[in-house]
């Protein structure tokens, strides 16, 4: 086993140790329903409420999924995975809700059992689903929902509750925190890396990532090189947290926002215009597209992906980089939450590109991109692992009849699925990173 | 009153009213409720340009999505457009709406017309037959989902049935005419407590689908 690997393997191990002892009262079944039908009732506005009005039953989102294509059972239908919410809109909030009750039963513990593995083992959010729908329905946004709704019950798998609370309780992420980013930047600046932290002012805050802290450390030596070699003024927070936003994908909304916070404040506190968030697409998606909406009002600073900043940097002549010898050819897996969820796809093409590299597509690639099997927590969820693993082979199989080289990707939740995928399936491709391949050919 | 006489008079009007309050009902009681405001910045702002593009690309996706839904794709677009062709293009049936809207339309030759409405029929009957034996749809089909497609089949058979004026159980013209129209009337009277309201929601919903995209820089 690859020494990522057996760290991925760790993790995990920690975290469903964690979540086991994690303490909770279990609520009664009235409770948790009465706690899932108020994250409903919440949650559910016009714009669902269409989407739930509008589905067909004709079943086509199913056959995108990488989770039915794997296993060919039904269950696993994307629109199947939202039903109690669709029940309860339908019984409750839409109108003619109060005929259907007399015909349509209502929630049950039962259900809530049966739905808590659909919506936290059997889906990653990746959104494909959302592109297939002849009616338009964006489904991954109600899973969103759904996925609330099961936390707020207190019913997600151990290693989501886990890092809600670590969360919650202490403020690190997968055991890291501010003591360990001081660590981290103190080791690299003996290694000759310039990684500045907490200066009072700053034009560009970067976050840093548990997950590069933990497994890539690779990826903090190459933002740093990145940001040095454009001469800008960029720090590090460390009380700024971390990027990797798990709790966007535990479905805990409170743990989401308390992590949200922490970064624009100290975003807004060192007077930054630019907030660059590292190889991490839960971390992108959650600070470009929910900031703003956890915090009520709009940012006072551009958000950017990494992977998106460095082709921006390229493309416009400010990053010079070196053409690498003729002869390298690359797939690029475009993370979910930073293409179809954000609509990065041409920055980090140009600065594969630019580097002189081939960029074979894979048939389904930029919007309709399949998942890599791991996203929204699976990659940490052992119950997991076989619908993960079903998974990622579909996107093997795809990055295989390429013929290219290697695979290069722009989030460590992915490299994560990649590696552990590749080391369960025995599969050679090598798993790069955009942002280290970039910053080993600066110019 | 003959039964093609109630079919013709109080029943049609009665299966009208259902229809346009029941659909006015539940699009104002769908459509009212509360918008959420997204206050993160936007990437694209064009949201009437992309919602309208949505409205019709939503109908031709991208080969790698399409490959595997080829067979319901095509049956579906096909039985509505047969569908639409049967009741609006066939020669008896354009007076009944020249009756209520003043004017006419020039029609199919009728053989046309029964060939298009065969099928059609054939179409929805294997659909019904994909819907019993076929593990997703298997999963999630709701009562909605079968009487929707009875709904649909049964104005089809009784039409063939009295165009024909097929003697089933020596059954009279009449009848048959008036159990066509009745069957009609059934399919209205269900069509606003049913997922056939589909055609009410879901270029609303490929609009919506469209200009949520823009905003995060995907087209839809």
């Amino acid at each position: 086993m690859s020494a990522v690997a057996s760290d991925i393997q760790r993790l995990r191990e920690d975290l469903r140790n964690r979540g086991a002892t994690v303490e909770t009262t279990e609520l009664p079944a009235a409770e948790r329903i009465e706690r899932v039908k108020e994250t409903f009732r919440r949650r559910l506005d016009a714009n669902m409420a269409t989407y739930l009005e509008t589905c067909l039953h004709c079943g086509m989102c199913a056959e995108v999924c990488h989770f039915y294509e794997a296993t060919g059972e039904g269950k696993y239908t994307p629109i199947y995975k939202v039903e109690p919410l669709r029940r309860f809109y339908r019984r409750g909030v839409a109108p003619m809700g109060t005929l259907r009750k007399l015909i349509m039963r209502d929630i049950t513990a039962a259900d809530l059992d049966e739905w808590q593995k659909l919506v936290y083992d059997s889906c990653t959010q990746c959104g494909r689903c959302d592109m297939i729908c002849p009616m338009g329905i964006q489904i991954s946004p109600m899973i969103g929902v759904m996925r609330e709704a099961i936390a707020e019950a207190g019913m997600q798998p151990a290693e989501n509750k886990a890092l809600a609370r670590e969360v919650l309780e202490r403020g690190t992420i997968m055991g890291i925190g501010p003591e360990d980013y001081r660590r981290i930047a103190g080791e690299l600046r003996a290694e000759g890396f310039d990684v500045p932290l907490d200066k009072p002012k700053a034009q560009v805050v970067v976050l840093m990532s548990a997950m590069d802290a933990v497994l890539f450390r690779s990826a903090i030596v190459a933002t740093a090189r990145i940001m040095n070699r454009l001469g800008l003024d960029w720090t590090i927070r460390t009380n700024a947290g971390d990027a990797a936003v798990f709790d966007w994908t535990s479905g805990d909304e409170r743990a989401k926002a308390a992590v949200i916070r922490k970064i624009v404040a100290e975003t807004v506190a060192a007077g930054a215009k630019t907030l660059i968030v590292p190889e991490c697409g839960h971390g992108y998606a959650a600070m470009r597209w929910n900031a703003a909406n956890v915090m009520g009002t709009e940012l006072p600073f551009e958000v950017l992906a990494i992977s998106e900043f460095v082709g921006r940097e390229i493309q416009e002549g400010r990053l010079k980089v070196k053409a690498l010898p003729a002869g390298k050819s690359v797939t690029y897996h475009d993370p979910c939450k930073v293409g179809r969820w954000s609509g990065v796809f041409d920055e980090p093409r140009n600065a594969l590109k630019a580097i002189g590299v081939e960029v074979r597509e894979m048939e389904s690639h930029a919007k309709t991109n399949y998942c890599c099997g791991g996203g929204a927590g699976l990659v940490l969820n052992e119950r997991a692992t076989q619908l993960r693993q079903g998974a990622f082979r579909i996107k093997m199989r795809e990055a295989d009849a390429t013929g290219a080289g290697s695979v290069v990707t722009a989030c460590g939740h992915c490299r994560m699925t990649f590696v552990a995928g590749a080391q369960d399936a025995n599969w050679q491709k090598p798993i790069e990173s955009l942002v280290e391949l970039v910053a080993a050919n600066l110019a | 009153m003959t039964l093609l006489e109630f079919a013709r008079g109080p029943g049609m009007q009665w299966a009208i009213w259902i229809f346009a309050l029941g659909v006015l009902w539940r699009l104002v009681g769908s459509f009212l409720l509360m918008r959420t405001r997204d206050l993160s910045k936007p990437k694209g702002t064009a949201y009437a340009k992309a919602g309208m593009r949505a409205m019709i690309m939503r109908s031709i996706p991208p080969h790698e999505l399409e490959k595997n839904i080829t067979f319901q794709h095509l049956t579906g677009y096909a039985w509505h457009l047969g569908f639409f062709a049967v009741l609006l293009l066939f020669g008896p049936h354009v007076p009944f709406f020249k009756q209520f809207l003043g004017f006419g339309w020039p029609t199919l030759p009728n053989i046309v017309v029964l060939v298009i409405g065969g099928f059609t029929l054939a179409i929805l009957i294997a659909l019904l037959f994909r819907r019993l034996t076929h593990p997703v749809m298997k999963q999630i089909s709701a009562p909605d989902d079968w009487i929707s497609i009875l709904m649909v089949i049964l104005p089809l058979v009784t039409g063939f049935a009295s165009y024909s004026h097929l003697q089933i159980f020596e059954i009279r013209y009449e009848t048959l005419l008036g159990l066509h129209l009745l069957s009609v009337e059934l399919m209205l009277v269900w069509f606003p407590f049913s997922k056939l309201m589909h055609m009410f929601y879901a270029f609303p919903a490929r609009y919506q689908v469209g200009a949520s995209m823009e905003h995060k820089g995907v087209k839809a």
